[in-house]
């Protein structure tokens, strides 16, 4: 190991770090290095399994995927160092972990389980633990610098500080998803450092990569994550019954260029 | 070098199969940092066998794809439950947790419940149990004729037709029938099959109990336990009141009752379910840890525990009222084993505003 030239790195085809050669697991989003990309013929792309008890490094922190049924994100915080996530994602903490807020404009109208949209914000050094409420996968997408990623509205577990967050209203989609109450994306944005996103996604996980103007068709509880490039659009789809008339259906279409990334399985959450 | 699924040759620089895809094993990797190291005991022996060593958390990883150990047993303790496993055996036949697995605990001390090969046997008096299934595990139990069980109902899976199953009389059983939990055990003897499941993915956590031991778990997480095993409840005496206008709420974070089983004469068996994934760690004496109050599953009755709240430094979301401004906790101190489950609910009430609870420690950040 100590003797490996530059040249004989491997590079992590989920999120292209650069890994030593004899590194099993990529250092910075926890893929598997030693198995096959699972690509289906039709070019989706699933999400990388992390083993168990990987260790996944930002900045000066770490952060340990523990389970496979709902898995549990473990961060080691370095001083300095502080992540944000949603406040109903919290498992367990360190009692000496300090924890502030996120002061967001618009975020008192933006509800969730009937309290004000609130994304909390835990300091190192110390260690805090996260999990969400069903079985799935964690998404580990390391932020290169310039990356500018929509992610579908509590659906991030956790992001690192040195990401720009913000969110949007998505204006096409609000009569289709949730009855009139409207549905936002959550925004991440890089500038010049690199940052860790790490999403949970309801049963698998596949992401495809679109060519400009490449069009998908997909199911709107389906959608997890895209480019920011990647254009969504709404479209009805009429389904004849016979005699019975007809019954409208809504699919997202998703132009390119960029990466879409879908669920298995869409749980309704308590999204108001 | 060849690959030991397909027999196809692999080169030296290969990372897994060409021809299958198979990841390639080598050299089996040096432990994780923190695991224990399988040979030591985590608990001395404190008696001469039949081992009496209380069940001590320090369990083996959850490894669905762990791959095939290519190794002999030679026996030793299980490191779940403490129960002699002999030459030969590849899972203890107590809480059938598998003996070959790697140890893994995370670095923060949580360990993993041990990893179970599908069809894991356990056993228990001449009765035996098999947990099936990875997703919603089934316990499949095989009862001597001399054996019972006793379970809440609505988790019965099948039976065969000759068990008998009667309702179990329970004392104070108008107590648990006010709080909403289930009022009637129902009891099945032996012999012939009979096998429970819950309606949930997640983890089977068998607990076998020593004579004079006892554990306490939050109510819903029972699955089934032999005859042996008495059962009892107590007031949790953690709630918080909320006000809303002249609403006054009380609720009950952990639930107002905690089940208490405990083998007084003779060692028992007792199954929980728990959703996801399942941690667990021992706390030292005057160890504290938060966690979020659903996400308990189990604790040694030598644990402590009451309610924390922290409130953020939020600016102006601390005026907001329905928030609090504020994080509902249970602290956990030790000594003892505490474990939690990676699936949980919020807590009803959470947000509301608190006008009064049992004791709780503040935080202000």
């Amino acid at each position: 190991m100590t003797d490996a030239a530059p040249l004989e790195r491997i590079q992590c085809q989920w999120c292209q770090s650069m890994n030593e050669k004899t590194a099993t697991a990529c250092r910075a989003c926890g893929a598997p290095l030693d198995i096959r990309n699972l690509v289906s013929e039709s070019g989706w792309r699933e999400a990388p399994r992390i083993r168990d008890m990987t260790e996944i490094h930002f900045s000066a922190s770490t952060c340990q995927v523990e389970g496979e049924i709902v898995p549990a994100a473990e961060i080691n915080l370095g001083p300095g160092d502080s992540i944000f996530f949603e406040h109903h994602v919290m498992l367990w903490k360190d009692v000496n972990v300090p924890l502030s807020v996120l002061q967001l404009s618009g975020g008192l109208k933006r509800a969730f389980a009937g309290m004000p949209f609130i994304i909390s914000v835990a300091t190192g050094p110390g260690r805090i633990a996260f999990s969400r409420d069903a079985t799935g996968e964690l998404v580990v997408l390391p932020l290169h610098p310039g990356m500018e990623l929509d992610v579908r509205e509590h659906a991030f577990l956790l992001s690192s500080h040195q990401i720009g967050y913000s969110f949007i209203r998505v204006k096409g989609l609000t009569n289709i998803l949730f009855g009139g109450q409207g549905m936002y994306m959550d925004r991440f944005v890089t500038t010049s450092t690199p940052g860790l996103l790490i999403l949970h996604g309801y049963g698998n996980v596949f992401e495809r990569r679109l060519a400009a103007g490449e069009s998908i068709m997909v199911e709107p509880g389906a959608f997890l994550y895209k480019d920011s490039a990647v254009t969504m659009e709404v479209e009805f789809q009429k389904l004849s019954t016979g005699f019975f008339g007809g019954a409208n259906m809504a699919l997202a279409k998703m132009t390119g260029p960029g990466r879409i990334g879908i669920q298995s399985m869409y749980v309704h959450h308590r999204s108001e | 070098m060849f690959c030991v699924n397909c027999g196809n040759q692999i080169r030296d620089d290969q990372n897994f199969c060409v021809g299958c895809g198979s990841p390639v094993k080598r050299a089996p990797a040096s432990p994780p940092v923190g695991a224990i190291p399988p040979a030591t005991a985590p608990q001395p022996v404190t008696a001469p066998p039949p081992v009496t060593v209380p069940p001590r958390a320090a369990p083996t990883a959850y490894a669905a794809q762990a791959p095939e150990p290519a190794f002999q047993p030679s026996g030793g303790k299980c490191s779940w439950c403490g129960g002699v496993i002999a030459r030969g055996q590849t899972s203890c036949p107590r809480c059938g947790a598998a003996l070959a697995m790697p140890e893994e605990i995370s670095k923060s001390g949580w360990a993993q419940l041990p990893g179970r090969k599908d069809m894991a046997k356990l056993q228990f008096g001449n009765s035996f149990c098999q947990i099936e299934g990875a997703y919603v595990p089934v316990a499949d139990m095989k009862l001597a004729p001399e054996d019972s069980v006793y379970f809440t109902h609505h988790v019965l899976l099948w039976k065969d037709p000759q068990i008998n199953i009667a309702t179990m009389s329970m004392k104070g059983g108008w107590k648990r029938l006010f709080s909403g939990l289930p009022l009637i055990m129902t009891q099945a003897q032996g012999p012939g099959h009979i096998a429970f499941s819950k309606d949930d993915p997640g983890e089977l956590i068998p607990v076998p109990l020593q004579a004079g031991e006892a554990i306490d778990v939050r109510e819903h997480m029972f699955l089934v336990a032999t005859g042996n095993v008495q059962y009892d409840f107590f007031n949790t005496g953690i709630w918080f009141t909320t006000q809303n206008g002249d609403d006054s709420e009380t609720h009950y974070p952990i639930g107002m009752l905690m089940d208490r089983f405990s083998a007084p004469s003779a060692p028992g068996l007792l199954l929980l379910h728990a959703g996801g994934n399942i941690f667990v760690r021992e706390l030292r004496a005057g160890e504290a840890i938060l966690v979020k109050p659903k996400a308990l599953v189990f604790k040694d009755p030598s644990v402590q525990m009451q309610l924390h709240f922290e409130h953020p430094d939020a600016g102006i979301f601390g005026m907001w009222g329905s928030w609090g401004g504020r994080y509902l906790w249970l602290l956990l101190y030790g000594p003892g084993r505490v474990a939690i489950q990676s699936v949980f609910e919020p807590v009803e009430g959470e947000g509301g505003r608190i006008t009064n609870s049992s004791y709780a420690t503040r935080q202000q950040w």
